[in-house]
């Protein structure tokens, strides 16, 4: 099974939800509803605000404590950008489904879920953002994220980025940082041994990654870089899968 | 608890009048189906059905474990259902509603219990490590008919699932990688399907097949059952509702079994269809000793 | 419309480029769905659609499809009956949503003691005079100035049907069919069907007529045009179709 490089995207897949998307990068696909502001129960109502509640449910299994951990760091950052505050008492309510992880054919699948958790943060954060634009949820900014692992190679360390299960398993360390369309760094988690100067430098790649400018041209551009620390140009691709949402619905116009 | 929407007294009165003339609301006949659509995943065991707008994704795994100390020949199969909020808003997580219960209980005796699944085949060292199989079925979008829809994407993806080679030697078990060994389909023995119906009127006279969300709503009686192509019956299931003419559940049997020879033949075309899809370029491809020039 | 600069794609947090915002002498710069005004002359888009001005009257907006209806005061809406309460009834706008609150005096000729009854699960078409976020909405059955209907208050048989907001929003303009391309009630009605319609700005249509089959030939195509974005040909294809099918 060959793993695509360039992420993919579809708005809108499922007929029921508020607003929903689909999304597929480097062996990870991820469907995503939204609903709301719906009623909230009467233990989550907030006086001033919206209350977010995110689901991440696993392709196989109960999921557990690894979850709970993915559903509040997802929470945290979502809240960050929803304007809450347009819809005090209500709830926004965002569902991720794992359908797939990427497979390693070398080792056997129970010892291979427990090292996942980190590389597919990026795919559920970028699912639920694409899922909220569905949605017409109002939102402060949008965001993009990436996943960076720190190597060390020839005693010299090297960035990769998106690093598949093994390249993970071999790494020092690996950093999730989301960006909103602002710049500003909305979501930073790390995990392993790694000095201020390391994390320095996955800071500037995943910045680079998530924060490119965006250029006129339409399609997925990769971001021009040394070897390894190249990676799909998100906001463009954001932009992109949104302009063919909009000018879809739009074509009555 | 979550609200659950309520049709209004017009939806209601609309819908059984327009039954008394035999028009559903899709234009559809009694007893047919919406369009029903299966695709496989690129891992092996992920099958995904759509039926109209009702979405369904089932996924099968395994992994070796020990055995049930009363079952030390048998190996463990388990079908998980959990409605999220993804479904409907009205459903919410850890706290099952009748609906899941329902589901839940259904799929059981239909795969379960039917013995569709060999069970002793799953054992690797008898009384100390078998196969535990486990298939999630996840309901991504409810309008109508989840129970049917679910229990094909549970045969789709248990019949689509490789698990992994093994082998003994000297009361070793090794468990062999896909990478080193291809892996290996389950012992299945025969694909029960369920058709639902659903009744309509004071004497549930009015039955129809494939009810969406809105029919659902509004129907007094339902009746599910179970059965494969050769016309084994692996239960019926008519939980309360208005008592309905036994001389109309027959019929309903005999039409049932026509829906479930179409799901039979339906499937295997699928299946064969990825086989292909698999094998096309594919590692057989890879496997032959010939040099291309 | 394509999308292009002068109506460019907007994503939540954009910053929208000055010579876009249309200016006027005398009236202020009305903002419409999807834009937020940031104190002093920050205006920032809040959803993903196309960026509409309309430099006549001054205003400007976010076009865009999908997601939940949010009440806003002076639509026109098809609410459902939860529960009557002493002086009003409960009505809910959107499945899962808090009700919004409708007077038992709000319809035309009502006095404490000629007031409609309605029941619970009932249908009206009504329109919204107060929406913030802080309260429940509020709802009239009547014209605030004349004391008439208008057309508002129970709908009564028929059916109702779920569409977009987009489609909608189309439906309910002046011209249905040169701004919001949409003709297919009017085709058919044109080919000889006869019933009436009411259009709900949260995404409801109520279809009355005496054949049940009309009702059902409508929602039909409604639901078609809806989900497959069809345009004004393949509008006239698809009623052509429908009405062949019912003969």
């Amino acid at each position: 099974m060959t793993v695509s490089a360039a992420p993919e995207a579809a708005l809108s897949v499922l007929p029921r939800a508020d607003g929903s998307a689909k999304y597929s990068h480097a062996g990870y696909t991820i469907t995503a509803s939204v609903n709301g502001p719906i009623e909230a129960q009467r233990r989550d109502e907030h006086p001033y605000e919206a209350h977010v509640d995110v689901v991440v449910r696993p392709a196989a299994g109960v999921g557990g404590t690894r979850e709970r951990h993915l559903e509040s760091v997802l929470q945290s950052s979502l809240t960050q950008i929803i304007l809450v505050k347009n819809f005090p008492r209500a709830l926004i309510q965002i569902v991720l489904q794992i359908e797939s992880t990427p497979g390693n054919d070398y080792v056997n699948t129970k010892l291979f879920q427990a090292s996942l958790n980190f590389s597919i943060m990026p795919a559920l954060f970028q699912t639920a953002v694409l899922a909220l634009l569905s949605a017409a949820v109002p939102m402060r900014a949008t965001a993009t994220a990436s996943v960076v692992a720190v190597v060390s190679q020839d005693k010299e360390k090297k960035l990769i980025v998106d690093p598949s299960a093994r390249e993970i398993e071999a790494a020092q360390s690996v950093h999730v940082l989301a960006f909103t369309s602002h710049d500003e760094l909305l979501l930073a988690e790390s995990e392993g041994d790694f000095s201020v100067k390391e994390w320095d430098d996955v800071y500037e790649t995943a910045k680079k990654i998530c924060c490119q400018p965006e250029s006129q041209k339409a399609g997925i551009e990769m971001v021009p870089d040394d070897d390894n620390a190249r990676g799909p140009d998100m906001r463009q691709f954001l932009r992109s899968t949104l302009e063919e949402k909009v000018a879809a619905d739009l074509h009555w116009k | 608890m979550p609200r659950e929407a309520e049709p209004s007294l017009n939806e209601r009165q609309f819908v059984l009048q327009a039954l008394q003339e035999n028009l559903r609301l899709d234009s559809r006949e009694a007893d047919r189906y919406r369009p029903l659509e299966v695709t496989f995943g690129d891992e092996y065991g992920v099958a995904k059905v759509s039926l109209g707008k009702t979405r369904v994704l089932a996924k099968a795994s395994a992994e070796v474990t020990v055995p049930y100390a009363d079952r030390p020949l048998d190996g463990v199969f388990q079908i998980a259902t959990e409605l999220s909020p993804m479904a409907s808003p009205s459903f919410e997580v850890n706290r099952p509603t009748e609906t899941e219960v329902l589901l839940s209980r259904l799929l059981e005796k239909t795969v379960r219990r039917s013995g569709a699944l060999d069970t002793e085949s799953l054992c690797l060292v008898a009384g100390q490590k078998c196969w535990s199989v486990r298939v999630d079925v996840h309901v991504l979008s409810h309008d109508g008919n989840v129970i049917d829809a679910s229990c094909f994407a549970v045969v789709a993806a248990l019949r689509h699932f490789r698990k992994p080679d093994t082998s003994i030697e000297g009361g070793i078990l090794t468990v062999y990688t896909p990478a080193e060994r291809e892996p290996v389909p389950l012992g299945w023995l025969h694909s029960p399907f369920c058709v639902t119906w659903s009744y309509f009127g004071e004497e549930g006279e009015m039955a129809l097949l494939d009810a969406t969300r809105a029919e659902e709503q509004v129907r007094v009686g339902s009746c599910t059952i179970s059965l494969n192509r050769h016309g084994e019956i692996c239960q019926i299931a008519k939980l309360g509702g208005t008592p309905v003419e036994a001389v109309i559940l027959l019929q309903c049997t005999a039409i049932a079994l026509t829906k479930v020879k179409e799901f039979s033949a339906y499937l295997d075309k699928k299946l064969a269809e990825d086989i292909k899809r698999r094998d096309a370029g594919g590692r057989s491809a890879e496997l032959t000793a010939e040099n291309d020039r | 419309m394509e999308v292009d600069q002068q109506h460019p794609l907007v994503l939540p947090g954009d910053t929208i480029d000055p010579s876009l915002i249309p200016t006027h002498k005398k009236q202020p710069l009305r903002l419409g769905p999807g834009l937020r005004h940031i104190p002093p002359n920050a205006i920032i888009p809040t959803v993903a659609g196309q960026l509409i001005a309309d430099h006549k009257k001054n205003s400007m907006w976010v076009e865009y499809n999908g997601g939940r209806y949010i009440p806003s005061p002076n639509d026109l809406v098809i609410g459902q009956i939860v529960r009557s309460a002493a002086d009003l009834y409960y009505v809910n706008l959107t499945p899962y949503t808090s009700s919004a609150t409708l007077p038992q005096l709000a319809f035309e000729g009502a006095t404490k003691k000629t007031r409609p009854i309605l029941a619970p699960g009932a249908l009206i078409y009504a329109r919204v005079t107060l929406a913030n976020r802080h309260m429940d909405a509020e709802l009239e059955c009547v014209s605030g100035s004349t004391g008439k209907a208008e057309g508002l208050g129970p709908l009564t048989g028929g059916m109702a049907f779920d569409v977009s907001l987009g489609l909608a929003r189309r439906l309910l303009m002046a011209r249905s069919r040169e701004e919001g391309g949409v003709e297919v009630l009017e085709l058919l009605g044109g080919e000889g069907l006869a019933f009436e319609t009411a259009v709900g700005r949260n995404g409801r249509v109520w279809v009355g007529s005496e054949s049940t089959k009309t009702v059902i030939a409508v929602g039909r195509a409604l639901r078609e045009t809806d989900e497959g974005d069809l345009g004004v040909e393949q509008q006239r294809k698809l009623v052509k179709r429908l009405i062949r099918e019912m003969r």
